[in-house]
């Protein structure tokens, strides 16, 4: 008996377990189903611009492009079968949990969402394709289409982001809440890594990280989200957390794609590649948003004032930090695997210029003018005060998100 | 915002220059792809980057596969890996593929034949400019619209859904407080997204301007009658201020202007000119000569008085090819036409042949267009003509300017001009550009050189052609068009002229 009791109770806490994440994944299915799509989503469009940097032919079935179809095709389906199911033949659990939409149809907020971007995704086809064939190809990342794209591709991100929250807002043990708190944080960082490409133009590339733009483009797109997320999160150090998984991502993609072979297919080639080429090494957000977590976990004030701390605090450790990493990610040292730097895309004419600042603060006579530089970065802190203040004010909306 | 919106909302894709040629954008090519004898169109997208469509067509042989690839003039990489041109169901010897091209400017499309007979290739030059302007069609215009307001719908009912009941517990239902901050939500999110979508709006213009800027336009130009102890000269001037400081790097990058590259001389010439007078009844194609590149002089042509559209062909050492495009009065001349400056010049007074069919040339001679079908526009016309001596033998075409024959071809508004040979609308020094440059050719004009040395040995071996010649070439749009055909007989350039009428095949 001695022997066979501990193994009876292995197999009944085995079959325990195995009916416990059965029922998990039966009532939290679509969290990881838009989670999926979110991920897909960006991943599909950091492999969409390499395949563009690297091999350029494009058609609308090229594989990225089918990646993020299937991922908002994912989106769409799970929660519009989310909607229809809650609405028509939802258990009074489930409905307790759910927004009204238009009065009659009911789902959880994040599902609506989701719906409402992938809706936005398939509008943007036409669109696009319209411009494509009036303007021409645009080989840019913000183009009136492809803002009309990206909105829906957060959109979704947003959902699967909501969907995770509301679980994690609801969740009553320990297990529970640090599962979905950590769900919360992977479909945060989505979001981030999304919006950092987003304004890969003018702040990704260490050649921009000396001009003011670089820190009023991150301070225009990155506190909003980071603060808002990192105030609603439940686990510790949350903007780090969601920080270190972005650039976790990056790092990933960019390690990915130089092991993969691939050389262009269409005309010009100025710079012969021979594998795919990666996105630029990611912004240290990790930094800043230790400062965020600090300021968010030891300060109680107005919130006016977090959001001026927050807002001057985040822009001048990121030019601290960024300052100085240009310099670093422009020396040979960074030419490596590890670091992807200075790799560029087929059609580049390869020049000085690879290691040279870009976008300087310059006078009329092209010299870097630090009257300049002051106003610029000026500007980049009032942004960062301003976006945060919405930051902080979404982030306590969503902090009490439960549906 | 009314006039932006109606003109967005207009149904028309407008056609406008075409780089060399005007209104005609397609480029036509016949020669030879080693054993294989071919005809190519390429039929740009208007915009750039664009996907091209490329025809071929092979007479006589015909090969099993054909690729095409495209490529600018100056990449410094290796060419990027051909696309396949497939064999057009149904259609014996046609084949036809599609091709991204990326970049404006010189490029070329180089179609590759193999088969039984062997295998072949040929570089076709192609220009590529962004010509075309697409409006918003009311039923594209429409349904995004609607998309856009079921979208804005949605938004606004999540954004008050969110408000209202996204904070509750399960058993809470929304109070009259959460519900008036509901509505409030709706109003605030209605401004920002009124705000953005204005913002955007205006984003959208300002890029349909930005685009209706990067237009091609040919480089400006005027022209003029100046007297000259020699006689009256006709002077063409580039007017243009991006060609005047074409050496001036700082002005160029000051005004973001394009820098272009030094003239070459194509059949031997630095420009063609052809003057046309408004009721086409008078022609002249001229070859001026310049000691600047900004000024070009040709002898006056012995043509009547009046209103004459010009149209000046040059062609650039990368390849690219303009038509600058000019008025010119001619005025009852006083003095005596000068004498001929270039054998080569040559003009024609009078109107087309009586029946359109056949027409009276010099020395007894005659020109016949042995006319296929009705004419339809977009699809390949017969332009073939038989050139026979006064006893009714094939006459013999002595090259003219290395050519069999030349025709220009204008519709009757001037809205369409192409000059053509036999070898399509190519130009030939373009074409020689491609297959001659070096990846050593960084310094300008090292190549334009080696190109003018060519050209003329090319000229001198040019073969006799007896009897018949033919153009490929489809003409762009309907209605009523005149073609001046130029051959050399005894060492003497006359020209028939001929006209048609070219219906848009909807039987309008």
């Amino acid at each position: 008996m001695a022997v066979t009791i501990p193994a009876t109770t292995d197999s009944s806490r085995d079959a325990s377990d195995a009916r416990g994440t059965s029922r998990v994944f039966a009532t939290e299915w679509p969290i990881y189903a838009v989670l999926a799509a979110s991920i897909s989503i960006v991943v599909g469009l950091m492999w969409d611009i390499s395949w563009h940097r690297t091999i350029g032919r494009d058609t609308f079935w090229s594989p990225p492009h089918v990646l993020e179809q299937a991922a908002a095709i994912i989106a769409g389906l799970s929660c519009g079968y989310v909607a229809l199911r809650t609405t028509f033949a939802g258990t009074p659990a489930e409905r307790a949990v759910s927004v009204r939409f238009w009065k009659y149809f009911q789902a959880p907020l994040g599902a609506w969402v989701c719906v409402w971007g992938t809706i936005m995704m398939i509008t943007s086809a036409p669109f696009d394709d319209w411009w494509h064939n009036a303007y021409g190809l645009d080989v840019k990342i913000i183009s009136p289409p492809h803002l009309v794209l990206a909105t829906g591709m957060i959109a979704i991100q947003l959902g699967a982001m909501l969907m995770a929250l509301s679980a994690q807002n609801r969740a009553s043990d320990d297990s529970s809440k640090r599962r979905l708190g950590t769900i919360f944080v992977l479909s945060a960082a989505v979001i981030i890594e999304m919006v950092s490409v987003m304004i890969m133009e003018d702040a990704s590339m260490a050649n921009t990280m000396h001009g003011s733009r670089f820190y009023a483009a991150t301070a225009l797109v990155i506190p909003v989200f980071l603060v808002a997320f990192a105030r609603s999160s439940r686990l510790s150090w949350p903007a780090t957390r969601i920080a270190v998984v972005y650039m976790l991502i990056t790092m990933t993609a960019i390690w990915v794609l130089q092991l993969v072979p691939a050389t262009p297919k269409l005309a010009p080639i100025y710079n012969p590649v021979t594998h795919m080429v990666p996105p630029p090494f990611p912004m240290l957000l990790f930094i800043p948003a230790i400062a965020i977590d600090l300021l968010l976990s030891r300060f109680r004030m107005n919130d006016w004032l977090l959001a001026a701390a927050i807002g001057v605090v985040f822009v001048s450790v990121m030019l601290v930090v960024h300052w100085f990493w240009a310099e670093f990610m422009l020396s040979p040292s960074a030419r490596n695997f590890f670091f992807g730097a200075d790799q560029w895309d087929y059609t580049s004419r390869l020049g000085e210029w690879r290691y040279q600042y870009w976008n300087r603060d310059v006078d009329a006579s092209g010299n870097w003018s630090p009257v300049r530089f002051g106003a610029g970065m000026g500007i980049a802190f009032l942004i960062a005060i301003f976006t945060s203040r919405i930051g902080l004010a979404w982030g306590k909306g969503m902090a009490r998100v439960k549906r | 915002m009314r006039r932006a919106f109606l003109r967005t909302l207009g149904i028309a894709l407008v056609y406008l220059v075409s780089s060399a040629h005007v209104g005609s954008p397609d480029t036509w090519f016949e020669g030879n792809a080693g054993p294989y004898h071919l005809t190519v169109q390429v039929q740009p997208a208007g915009v750039v980057p664009g996907v091209a469509i490329v025809n071929v067509r092979a007479n006589g042989d015909i090969p099993e596969s054909v690729t095409i690839q495209a490529n600018r003039f100056d990449a410094t990489g290796a060419a990027p890996p051909p696309e396949p041109a497939p064999a057009v169901e149904g259609d014996r010897g046609a084949f036809s593929g599609r091709l991204w091209i990326m970049t404006g400017g010189s490029n070329s499309v180089t179609v590759a034949a193999s088969g039984p007979k062997g295998s072949g290739k040929v570089v076709v030059p192609v220009v590529v400019v962004a010509y075309s302007r697409l409006r918003l069609e009311k039923p594209m215009g429409v349904g995004l619209a609607a998309m856009g307001l079921f979208l804005f719908g949605g938004l606004l009912s999540i954004v008050g859904a969110a408000v209202r009941e996204g904070s509750l517990g399960p058993d809470e239902m929304p109070t009259p407080r959460t519900r008036r901050r509901a509505r409030n939500a709706i109003a605030l999110t209605s401004g920002i997204v009124v705000l953005l979508l204005a913002g955007g709006w205006r984003w959208w213009n300002v890029e349909d301007l930005n685009y209706a800027r990067s237009m091609y336009k040919p480089l400006a130009s005027v022209s003029s009658v100046e007297r000259s102890a020699a006689g009256e000269l006709v002077r063409v001037s580039i007017a243009d201020s991006a060609w005047i400081h074409r050496r001036d790097t700082l002005w160029l990058r000051r005004h973001d202007a394009n820098s272009w590259s030094p003239l070459v001389d194509d059949h031997g010439k630095i420009m063609h000119l052809f003057l046309i007078r408004d009721d086409m009844n008078a022609f002249a194609h001229l070859h001026p000569v310049t000691s600047d590149s900004v000024t070009f002089s040709a002898s006056r042509p012995s043509l009547p008085p009046g209103r004459y559209r010009v149209f000046a062909d040059i062609v650039h050492e990368s390849g690219f090819t303009h038509t600058l495009t000019s008025i010119l009065e001619l005025k009852p001349s006083s003095q005596l036409p000068a004498a001929v400056g270039n054998p080569d010049d040559s003009w024609y007074a009078g109107s087309s042949a009586h029946d359109s069919r056949k027409a009276a040339l010099e020395s007894g001679a005659t020109m016949e267009w042995e006319r296929g079908g009705e004419i339809v526009e977009g699809k390949q016309a017969t332009l073939r003509f038989s050139v026979r001596n006064a006893d009714g033998s094939p006459a013999r075409l002595e090259p003219y300017m290395g050519m069999p024959a030349h025709a220009v071809i204008m519709r009757d508004d001037a809205s369409v001009f192409v000059h053509l040979h036999p070898a399509g609308t190519i130009s030939m020094a373009s074409q020689m550009a491609f297959m001659m440059r070096q990846p050593g050719d960084t310094v300008i004009g090292t190549l334009g050189k080696r190109l003018s040395a060519a050209e003329m040995s090319t000229m001198r071996h040019a073969p006799v052609t007896v009897g018949t010649v033919s153009f490929p070439y489809a003409f762009p749009k309907a209605g009523n068009y005149r073609i001046w055909v130029q051959v050399k007989l005894n060492g003497k350039v006359t020209t028939a002229a001929f006209d048609t009428k070219v219906s848009s095949g909807t039987g309008s």
